[in-house]
């Protein structure tokens, strides 16, 4: 069974984060737990320490657990094992990263709308959260019907790894699996190429993996094109399955891409 | 629901008679037509010797009779709403277990009305538009012109400003791939949820709802409204999309995203977009714009 973490706060995206959770609870055999943290540096310093420090935490929790709890309380309906989140103060940061490591979780879940400008998508990306976190991350844009999944693959992709990571999650979900490779141009002059060999065998390959096991695959496709043509093409698709570096360059065409999809997407680490 | 249609001779004007017509056939609307001729300064006229036929000039009779005609042609035989009277002997159950031969007349259930007023034509649409209580005025325009109507410079545009309902500027653009819905406020009026729905459907489209921010984030009553409409939407089976652009991206979102989309804009009296993106620049939008802008009210 996967082990998620959905992170909440009282707003839109951890709305639309809960309510596709909820979504992909109900396809996968999934222990989906949520949690809430009160930041304390907004809130002000806290004071003193030992009882004096626990009550104004216990404080700000309270003013939190109401607004969360409206959250949890409105997907019951859809997904009624959904239980009370876990209320902690401290850094968001920090507090989530401990979370995910000492409780072993193989997915966390959490908001992020779609801005028109990358800038947002790039603090995520750059955040310390996102280059420590040890399990993937669905980064959640926009409420979407998960209908169908798309893996994405380029040149640099460690296919074996990706897909191995996919269906750790996925190998029993009954979802419609399509695949496909991508080249950025930096232009729209350039011209079309007739063939990709390294298409082909990663497309190829990474259909027999998950052939064996046991899962079929769509439509197998291979685009060239400008990072915003191409993300248009995954409009579609309820979940987009990338690899990811987290060591790659802020100006690089393959963050621009992810920036402008609007499915929400599934960030696989290599 | 009523919706006023402005309309003079020239060939954009069957486009938003055509709007009008597709929206009626969901909505029933009761629907006004409405032309605005020149104002006539003969004493003759102003002491009621001159008859309709010598008031108006037959060409713009004749135009607007066509536009009739045009919008009637989308409703077919005896369930048009806008079928007209018919009278005849029926037995009417006048008591239980009685029954009296009547004359009955039995009229259109919905309003089609065919006017022209004279006078300044901005000003003769926004009068009929208080007077007749209207909850959408539809406007074309000659987009080789800069957006003009009857020869003269924006009128649309001071409609949509000035107006206290909603106010649709039609262009004849090629088809529309997704309905752009900015919002900045949390004012957003049931009416104007419904007529989005009616374009949305209309249209076989898409809908992005943008909200607008001042920095990173939206204020906390836009997320709650933004949700609501979500959810509103989403319980109708209409596929949303949210993105968010920042007020000072708002130009340049329009034009690089925007173009080939039905644009709509909420505005109201805490609409940040009213204040960074005043009436002029709404002015230039329906006049630069390629698609039909929709202002909500």
């Amino acid at each position: 069974m996967i082990k998620a973490l959905v992170s909440l706060n009282a707003d839109l995206a951890s709305s639309i984060a809960l309510r596709y959770a909820c979504q992909l609870a109900n396809i996968i055999e999934m222990d989906l737990k949520t949690m809430h943290v009160e930041d304390a540096v907004q809130k002000g310093s806290p004071p003193g320490s030992g009882w004096v420090r626990r009550t104004w935490e216990n404080a700000m929790l309270k003013s939190g657990e109401v607004e969360i709890g409206q959250l949890i309380q409105a997907e019951r309906l859809s997904y009624p094992a959904l239980r009370a989140p876990k209320m902690v103060v401290g850094d968001r940061e920090d507090e989530i990263l401990h979370e995910t490591q000492k409780e072993s979780y193989d997915l966390f879940i959490e908001g992020a709308l779609h801005t028109f400008t990358a800038a947002n998508f790039y603090n995520k990306i750059r955040s310390k959260l996102y280059r420590h976190t040890p399990c993937p991350v669905i980064m959640v844009k926009n409420l979407v019907s998960l209908e169908k999944i798309v893996i994405v693959f380029n040149e640099e992709a460690e296919f074996k790894r990706l897909v191995a990571t996919f269906l750790k999650i996925f190998k029993k979900a009954t979802i419609g699996l399509d695949l496909m490779y991508y080249q950025f141009t930096e232009s729209e002059e350039e011209p079309p190429q007739d063939s990709n060999e390294d298409a082909d065998r990663i497309l190829h390959n990474a259909r027999q993996i998950l052939m064996e096991a046991g899962r079929q695959t769509g439509e197998i496709r291979s685009f060239r094109g400008l990072p915003e043509k191409l993300s248009e093409l995954l409009r579609d698709y309820g979940l987009v399955v990338s690899p990811f570096r987290r060591t790659l360059s802020k100006k690089g065409l393959l963050l621009d891409f992810l920036s402008r999809i609007p499915s929400p997407i599934l960030l696989c680490w290599q | 629901m009523r919706i006023l249609a402005a309309v003079d001779q020239y060939p954009y004007s069957v486009v938003a008679v055509e709007e009008v017509a597709k929206l009626a056939l969901n909505t029933w609307a009761d629907v006004t037509l409405i032309g605005v001729g020149p104002k006539l300064t003969s004493k003759r006229f102003r002491s009621g010797e001159f008859s309709a036929a010598q008031a108006l000039d037959q060409s713009f009779k004749d135009a607007i009779r066509r536009y009739r005609e045009h919008f009637l042609s989308y409703f077919q035989g005896e369930d048009s709403p806008y079928q007209q009277q018919r009278c005849g002997y029926e037995f009417i159950e006048v008591e239980k277990g009685r029954w009296e031969e009547l004359y009955v007349c039995r009229g259109a259930r919905k309003d089609l009305k065919v006017r022209i007023r004279q006078g300044k034509p901005a000003a003769e649409i926004l009068a009929e538009s208080y007077e007749e209580g209207v909850d959408l005025i539809v406007i074309a325009c000659d987009q080789a012109l800069n957006c003009t109507w009857q020869g003269i410079a924006d009128i649309p545009q001071k409609i949509a400003n000035d107006a206290a309902c909603s106010v649709l500027v039609v262009k004849e653009a090629p088809k529309i791939n997704r309905m752009v819905c900015f919002l900045d406020h949390d004012r957003v009026s049931q009416a104007s949820l419904e007529m989005i729905n009616q374009m949305v459907t209309l249209h076989h489209v898409e809908l992005e709802l943008v909200g607008v921010t001042t920095g990173e984030a939206l204020r906390a009553d836009v997320e709650k409204k933004m949700d609501l409409v979500m959810r509103y939407y989403s319980a109708r089976n209409i596929k949303s999309w949210i993105k968010l652009v920042e007020i000072i991206d708002f130009e340049t979102f329009i034009k690089q995203e925007a173009q080939g989309s039905l644009v709509a804009l909420w505005m109201g009296e805490k609409s940040i977009l009213e204040k960074f993106f005043p009436m002029k620049k709404v002015v230039r939008l329906i006049r630069a714009s390629q698609s039909s802008v929709l202002i909500l009210r």
